[in-house]
């Protein structure tokens, strides 16, 4: 865990990424642009980087690829609830509710 | 007669409104999220106002828990936010007539929602004045909802049982932003590449297999775009 006084500049760095990213062109004015091969590829950063942060987390049960676990089960669950309803709090409860009846019900 | 700023607002207002809605969950999950990974309320609530950056704040979170680097912390925030420099770079003839002032309010207020919904009404708009009402307010607005419901779920989080697995909401959060990305096939290439890279790359030190994760999947999305376009000239 990252604490105290580390904390904080942690902050202070992530808030210099938000003013930077979304200030870089409106604080540069008409004097900048971004060349349009690096904006392409810039496109794929998001989705590359949220998956990035969620397979690990679904596919790995302390450090080992394990495949077959409570975390990945609940993940399919918010896939299918998700792309077939709209409405934004059903994957958290759908979600929730599969990992803590696996967890806790039949005590996975 | 009404100003034409305030015309500006409330249009803006009007246009924003329904979608700001799905902003709700986000904000109470995000200050649950942040409460359940071991965060104080005053830590949260400075994250929050700081950083203002819901993905980019959900996305550190596991690396702060896990103590990593500040590098990487900043380098992980930085790749969630790099949407914002096409964003940015697309609205950005909006303020060419702004002080500085505005238009370091307007970057650090800048959000997913205003831009999708306002963007071409903006840009095709002439009077300066309009333009500002119909960016501020409804960022302001954005600004004002996610601060109160992020509260919300922060001193809510108490309440919330301790043994509950909370800190999985953030991975259901993030999947569920990482699904409107995924609807063309680059996108979605570069998102199992990017998944499957960090997966394969877990042994790397400091962590670094989240970063090493995210290039891969760029530099795989950026092929398939390639591919797409060569297969569909010949």
């Amino acid at each position: 865990m990252t604490e105290g006084v580390w904390l904080w500049v942690a902050f202070a760095l992530m808030a210099m990424t938000t003013v930077g990213t979304r200030g870089s062109f409106i604080l540069l004015g008409e004097k900048g642009r971004l060349p349009p091969a690096l904006q392409r590829a810039l496109r794929y950063a998001p989705a590359a980087a949220l998956s990035a942060l969620v397979m690990p987390d679904l596919l790995l049960d302390g450090g080992e690829f394990t495949p077959l676990n409570p975390k990945f089960a609940a993940g399919l669950v918010v896939l299918a609830v998700a792309l077939r309803w709209r409405n934004p709090w059903l994957p958290f409860i759908l979600g929730m509710g599969v990992l803590l009846v696996m967890r806790k019900g039949l005590g996975w | 007669m009404e100003s034409a700023f305030r015309r500006g607002a409330r249009e803006g207002l009007r246009d924003f409104l329904p979608i700001s809605v799905g902003l709700l969950p986000w904000a109470m999950v995000t200050g649950i999220a942040m409460r359940s990974i071991g965060l104080s309320e005053i830590e949260s609530l400075g994250m929050n106002l700081l950083v203002y950056a819901g993905t980019a704040q959900l996305g550190a979170l596991p690396l702060i828990a896990a103590g990593a680097p500040l590098w990487l912390i900043m380098l992980t925030a930085l790749a969630l936010n790099l949407r914002f420099v096409i964003f940015s770079a697309a609205i950005a003839p909006v303020f060419h007539d702004s002080s500085f002032a505005r238009r370091l309010a307007s970057s650090y207020l800048l959000v997913d929602g205003v831009f999708a919904v306002g963007a071409d009404k903006l840009l095709q708009a002439d009077d300066p004045h309009w333009r500002w009402g119909y960016y501020i307010a409804p960022s302001a607005f954005n600004w004002c909802v996610w601060q109160v419901f992020t509260a919300l779920g922060i001193f809510g989080a108490e309440f919330m049982p301790r043994d509950w697995s909370l800190e999985f909401m953030v991975t259901i959060a993030l999947m569920v932003m990482v699904l409107p990305m995924v609807r063309t096939r680059p996108m979605l290439v570069a998102a199992l590449a990017g998944g499957l890279g960090a997966v394969l790359l877990r042994g790397l030190p400091l962590r670094l297999g989240v970063v090493a994760g995210i290039a891969v999947g760029i530099a795989a999305g950026f092929a398939a775009e390639h591919w797409q376009q060569r297969g569909a000239r010949s």
